[in-house]
């Protein structure tokens, strides 16, 4: 029986067996929409519900951590079943991620709940970065193996940022750097923007996501953007209004294209935005900008590299993968080059490596794994679990370090 | 007596400040907001199931199918029921661990910005400390916010 690959992530858990061509990207969480009272809607079920305004979210996830497990079982519960990719995870091996820096107790629920409540024959944990920067090594010609790689991944999520560097294949922990903005404090920053300066939007997680996705971008030179306070012509460049979605004739937002209405446009609600659009992506780079007291990615890289043995820097930075949701907004390499640059030394060149799906990359990672030759001897089975529980696996984890 | 009221007690509380701390909880509050998942209330939670809902045969079957698997939840529930600070305080015990791995303070000065515009700032609140950039956008402040989530 194939192994079934699992990124679960904090908003999307990236899904599917080893032997499919892709995953199913599903969203991890539990939703409840105010328009349809009956039920809520588990994973992709929401693409059934038709007005996702004032959506509210129950996440399995607190901070990047899996805390809520009833939530996470039921997600899980829909995602192995025939709604979700068709199959049990009953006699299967699974290959799971977890987060950087887990904690013991939620990798001893994750050992507990696949064992005993899904009742699998064996499986692997390791970490979304790791799997990208396997798939990173299968990828690239220049490096032949996971051995001689040295890479380091910025994994830009929901829930914060982590920079990861590897060492002649081997994480080195003590140079991983989190910084804690992610995905959910963007759109929460702008929810919170749009609702003080326009309309209270405070419940529509939803749809300022959608609209974060749509307009943000990240602007390469900050201080030349924020012209847009100066020049009434750079204004006009930046300044877009958004329309909201009202569900029945506009099921999704989109920015407005002046001098060709759609139908009805007058009667929609609408957004300006401005200053909005790469101010908030900034906080990626400047999290002391709304006063989280760390540094932007840029200066994490550097400080990571600092951790790190300094016959390999020429490399990891001539290796920087960067995936994770939050890195598709516009101009966001440019601009991580630009800063990096900076920062390192001069002699050193900088190259960044941004694959074309950064959401599933670490899930291709993944397959790639599961379906490698000694990808056996990684598994912790069932014998192993009954016989020495979390420590046995803990004591594998260190040894493969 | 009634209506009248000192001009002065009046004047003192339109100059209230607000000192270093309540400034201090105030980020706080706002950083906390950011990981917050939902602004409002259940939309479910006022549902109450009673018999004269309409029932239909796929939501029947639903939650037959949900009882059964729902055991192993509440257990896992009861058993992992730790919180997030919980968890940070247990982990205390080797490094590289979550607190050592976050990313360090900035060593650049920190930049401000209006809260009301967006634009880069200068002068601050002089009752909150909030950032504005120019006398329209402190009025703006001062009508909508200063000194509104006090407590």
């Amino acid at each position: 029986m194939s192994v079934v690959v699992l990124d679960n992530g904090a908003y999307t858990a990236k899904v599917g067996l080893a032997t499919h061509d892709e995953p199913q990207v599903v969203p991890n969480c539990i939703m409840k929409a105010k328009s349809e009272r009956r039920r809520a809607f588990v994973g992709n079920q929401i693409k059934e519900c038709r007005d996702t305004s004032a959506l509210f979210y129950i996440l399995a996830f607190q901070r990047g951590y899996l805390l809520n497990w009833d939530t996470q079982k039921t997600v899980w519960d829909y995602i192995f079943s025939k709604e979700g990719i068709g199959c049990s995870l009953e006699g299967r091996t699974i290959l799971i991620t977890e987060p950087q820096m887990n904690f013991q107790s939620v990798q001893e629920a994750m050992l507990e709940m696949l064992f005993e409540e899904y009742r699998v024959a064996g499986m692997y944990k390791t970490t979304a970065a790791d799997l990208a920067a396997f798939n990173y090594v299968t990828d690239s010609e220049g490096c032949p193996s996971v051995e001689a790689l040295n890479c380091i991944v910025v994994d830009v999520g929901y829930s914060f940022t982590h920079v990861v560097p590897f060492v002649l294949g081997r994480r080195i922990q003590e140079g991983v750097r989190r910084i804690d903005v992610g995905g959910k404090a963007l759109t929460n920053q702008l929810k919170e923007l749009i609702s003080y300066r326009h309309l209270n939007v405070m419940d529509e997680s939803h749809v300022v996501n959608q609209i974060k996705e749509d307009v943000c971008f990240v602007a390469e030179d900050f201080k030349d953007a924020m012209r847009v306070h100066q020049s009434e012509e750079r204004r006009k460049q930046v300044a877009i209004e958004y329309v909201l979605p009202d569900f029945t004739t506009v099921k999704r937002g989109y920015i407005r294209v002046p001098g060709k209405p759609r139908e009805d446009e007058d009667q929609q609600q609408l957004v300006p935005l401005c200053n909005e659009r790469f101010t908030v992506p900034e906080l990626l780079f400047n999290p002391s900008d709304i006063g989280i007291k760390q540094v932007g990615i840029p200066e994490a890289i550097a400080d990571s590299l600092k951790a790190c043995p300094w016959q390999a820097h020429r490399d990891l930075l001539l290796n920087i993968l960067i995936v994770g949701g939050s890195s598709q907004f516009k101009g966001f390499l440019p601009r991580l080059k630009r800063d990096l640059r900076a920062l390192v030394p001069h002699d050193l060149e900088v190259a960044l490596i941004c694959p074309e799906d950064p959401v599933r990359y670490a899930w291709f990672g993944g397959r790639e794994l599961a379906t490698s030759a000694n990808f056996d001897d990684l598994v912790y089975t069932r014998d192993d679990y009954e016989e020495f529980g979390l420590q046995g696996l803990l004591q594998q984890q260190q040894q493969m370090r | 007596m009634a209506g009248r009221e000192s001009h002065r007690i009046k004047d003192a509380e339109k100059k209230r400040v607000l000192d270093e701390a309540a400034r201090q909880r105030r980020a706080r509050k706002a950083l906390e907001a950011l990981e917050q998942d939902n602004f409002q209330d259940d939309p479910h939670a006022d549902l109450v199931m009673s018999k004269k809902l309409p029932k239909f045969q796929d939501s029947i079957k639903n939650s037959k199918e949900k009882k059964g698997k729902r055991k192993g939840a509440e257990y896992f529930r009861a058993k992992y029921r730790k919180t997030f600070q919980q968890l940070l305080e247990e982990d205390n015990k080797q490094k590289p661990n979550y607190v050592s791995a976050s990313a360090p303070e900035p060593k650049k000065p920190v930049r401000h910005f209006c809260a009301v515009c967006g634009n880069f700032s200068i002068y601050s609140c002089t009752a909150c400390g909030t950032r504005y950039c120019r006398i329209r956008c402190l009025r703006t402040h001062q009508d909508t916010r200063c000194l509104k989530w006090t407590s």
